[in-house]
């Protein structure tokens, strides 16, 4: 008797649960995760992260939505490391049940994101510059790596003025050592010599017998490579109270940190895939929707933050093509679409990986970068050949 | 050669500068104050905000001092008084300190990475080899922090206590001396030297809540090796400063980074008590 009865209820909250589930999909939000490094290294740069995803958001939720459904943001601090992500992407991936990873994050966090995601079979849309040649059928890269950002410094350089001997400086970690090993094979592919390399520690700051090095070689140019912020302003300050006034090409400074060092970053080349200068109608709008949004609050957009807005509509424009989250479907029509952002047109087209317009600039005494030269559609080279498209 | 050499003396500066105020400490109060750290970074935040109120940069050091003697000897009070009689547990205390005052910074002015102009810029020409003038600089402001706390310890009543302390405490409070006070006073100038070597040291360095950290190590390396007294530390950051620009310059700066430690590692082996009572 009471078997029956509580059988039956059962069924009666199973036939519930079966109408909720089947009557939900048109109210339920698609989720995105994205892990981010609200603390540590990256916290510098995680606020503009995810200030440029909620704008994003924010525009598309305006406009109806994807396919009729909203988009919903989960944020998860990853702590920069590979301890904390894998932390965050459990928790967003089996826990929040999210249908896609977005985000910008440092190299040993994506490396130990990637099996997480492996294994809950989800897109992941890493926006991040990074050192190349990571590659997973789930993972997509909407950034650049060394093949499209390091050759127009040197080109830049070697052809406009006319150095052929180079010298290397970085700090001693996997990005820093990665961006240099490029540098140097690029600068001996096109004729040039690297006189020097080297490295500090990440925590060192005094960068004395390097910069006398340095002198000492008499190179005609300089190309650093450290780890952003501290390290990086330290190598600079000490090179102009050395009197150094090479042409110096900076691979790890950011408008940012270029505009708070004033007087001492003045005439230091970049290479970006997004400056804020750039003139086009879609990089206004998308300024000016970012000031209208967060006022005061707004962190200036920069190279890591512009491409997490761009690859939220990127990941809309798959799943429209897609006709639904279907992870399999949308990981295929990733490949396939492209969008229209700041940066242009971006399509994820060339083994996972995106040819981009790549912009070489130069700071200004205000701290400003002016444009010299822009490189269109710069190849990301062989990332993946194992990956199909 | 003349660079190396150049490279050398203003790399022992620098290193004197960061390790007198752990000295002062450690050598009155026979305690590792390893908030040492956060008083360096103190002092540099006291040099940006006074840049930002317009003071000339000459005054930032003076100020820092006042900033971090005050903060320092409120310190003492609250915290590392208890502790006197437990070395150990000091070790932990003041390492707990400069966590917290880590987390107040960030706070305060956040994590990004500041600046504070330098008051000179540019090179100098020293024996036809352009040099860094700001660097030189700090060769002068090193031996002018040494005078001064020369001149405090031998030429002032404080100083007179403060020795007394140093050699025999129970003998000096059983003359009246009131071995508390010198405490206070000593953290206090302890951590007040740590602020000016923040102050000096942010020109050719970065403002953020970590700096004074990377320090941290080879300043208590060296304080150990000298084993509590001025001259010897000057001499041993000569010494162990030169032997990594060398390393540096003529190895790798990977292995530069090292130098100190290691050495001061074997030296401590050879000779536990350090070099000062030679």
């Amino acid at each position: 008797m009471t078997l029956t009865r509580s059988l039956s209820t059962l069924l009666a909250a199973a036939a519930c649960t079966a109408f909720l589930a089947s009557a939900a999909p048109a109210a339920d939000p698609i989720k995105i995760g994205v892990p981010v490094g609200l603390s540590g290294a990256n916290s510098v740069v995680a606020p503009s992260v995810v200030q440029s995803a909620q704008l994003a958001v924010d525009e598309i939720n305006a406009k109806g939505g994807v396919l009729g459904r909203q988009l919903a943001l989960e944020v998860a601090d990853d702590a920069s490391g590979a301890a904390g992500a894998q932390k965050a992407f459990d928790s967003l991936v089996f826990q929040k049940k999210v249908d896609v990873l977005i985000s910008m994050e440092t190299s040993a966090a994506r490396n130990a994101g990637l099996p997480i995601v492996t294994r809950g079979k989800l897109p992941y849309i890493y926006t991040s510059f990074y050192e190349g040649k990571s590659c997973s059928p789930f993972l997509y890269v909407n950034a650049w790596v060394p093949e499209q950002q390091v050759p127009p410094i040197v080109d830049y350089f070697a052809k406009e003025k006319k150095a052929s001997k180079f010298f290397l400086i970085g700090s001693d970690y996997a990005f820093g050592r990665g961006m240099l090993a490029f540098t140097k094979a690029y600068v001996e592919k096109i004729g040039g010599k690297v006189l020097g390399e080297e490295y500090l520690p990440m925590d060192g700051s005094d960068w004395t017998p390097i910069i006398s090095k340095l002198k000492g070689a008499a190179p005609d140019a300089l190309i650093t490579s450290t780890a952003g912020g501290a390290p990086n302003v330290t190598l600079t300050k000490q090179l102009r109270a050395a009197g150094v006034t090479l042409p110096y090409g900076n691979l790890a400074v950011d408008e940012g940190t270029a505009k708070g060092m004033g007087a001492d970053a003045e005439g230091i080349y970049l290479s970006a895939s997004y400056v804020t200068g750039i003139d086009s109608p879609a990089n206004k709008a998308f300024l000016a929707a970012m000031q209208k949004k967060f006022g005061t609050e707004l962190k200036t957009p920069n190279d890591l933050s512009v491409p997490e807005y761009e690859a939220v509509y990127a990941y809309k424009a798959a799943v429209e093509k897609a006709g639904g989250t279907d992870a399999t479907k949308v990981l295929k029509a990733l490949a396939e679409i492209s969008v229209e952002g700041p940066r242009g047109k971006i399509a994820m087209s060339k083994q996972h990986h995106a040819p981009l317009t790549m912009y070489l600039g130069q700071v200004q005494a205000d701290g400003g970068v002016r444009v010299i030269k822009s490189f269109a559609n710069v190849d990301p080279g062989e990332q993946c050949p194992n990956l199909k498209n | 050669m003349i660079t190396l050499v150049l490279d050398i003396v203003t790399t022992a500066a620098i290193l004197f500068i960061v390790s007198a105020g752990l000295l002062v400490v450690f050598g009155v109060m026979k305690i590792i104050n390893f908030a040492h750290a956060s008083f360096i970074t103190i002092g540099a935040y006291t040099a940006l905000v006074a840049s930002r109120f317009g003071l000339p940069p000459v005054l930032a050091p003076a100020v820092a001092f006042l900033v971090g003697g005050l903060i320092g000897a409120a310190a003492e009070r609250i915290v590392v008084r208890q502790l006197y009689g437990r070395p150990l547990d000091a070790i932990l205390a003041t390492w707990g300190l400069s966590i917290v005052i880590g987390q107040l910074v960030t706070l305060g002015f956040g994590r990004e990475v500041q600046f504070v102009p330098a008051p000179v810029s540019g090179t100098l020409a020293i024996f036809s080899e352009d040099y860094s003038s700001y660097r030189l600089l700090l060769v002068v402001a090193a031996f002018v922090i040494a005078g001064l706390f020369t001149m405090l310890l031998n030429g002032t009543r404080l100083g007179l206590s403060t020795r007394a302390v140093i050699m025999n405490e129970n003998l000096a409070q059983g003359l009246g001396i009131d071995s508390t006070r010198v405490r206070l006073i000593t953290f206090g100038i302890g951590c007040g030297l740590a602020a000016i070597a923040g102050a000096l040291i942010t020109p050719l360095a970065s403002v953020d809540p970590n700096m004074g950290l990377s320090w941290l190590i080879g300043a208590f390396m060296l304080v150990m090796i000298s084993g509590g007294s001025l001259p010897t530390l000057g001499l041993s950051c000569l010494v162990l400063g030169g032997l990594q620009v060398l390393a540096s310059t003529f190895i790798s700066p990977i292995l530069g980074g090292l130098t100190i430690a290691v050495l001061a590692a074997v030296a401590l082996r050879l000779r536990p008590e350090g070099f000062a009572r030679a």
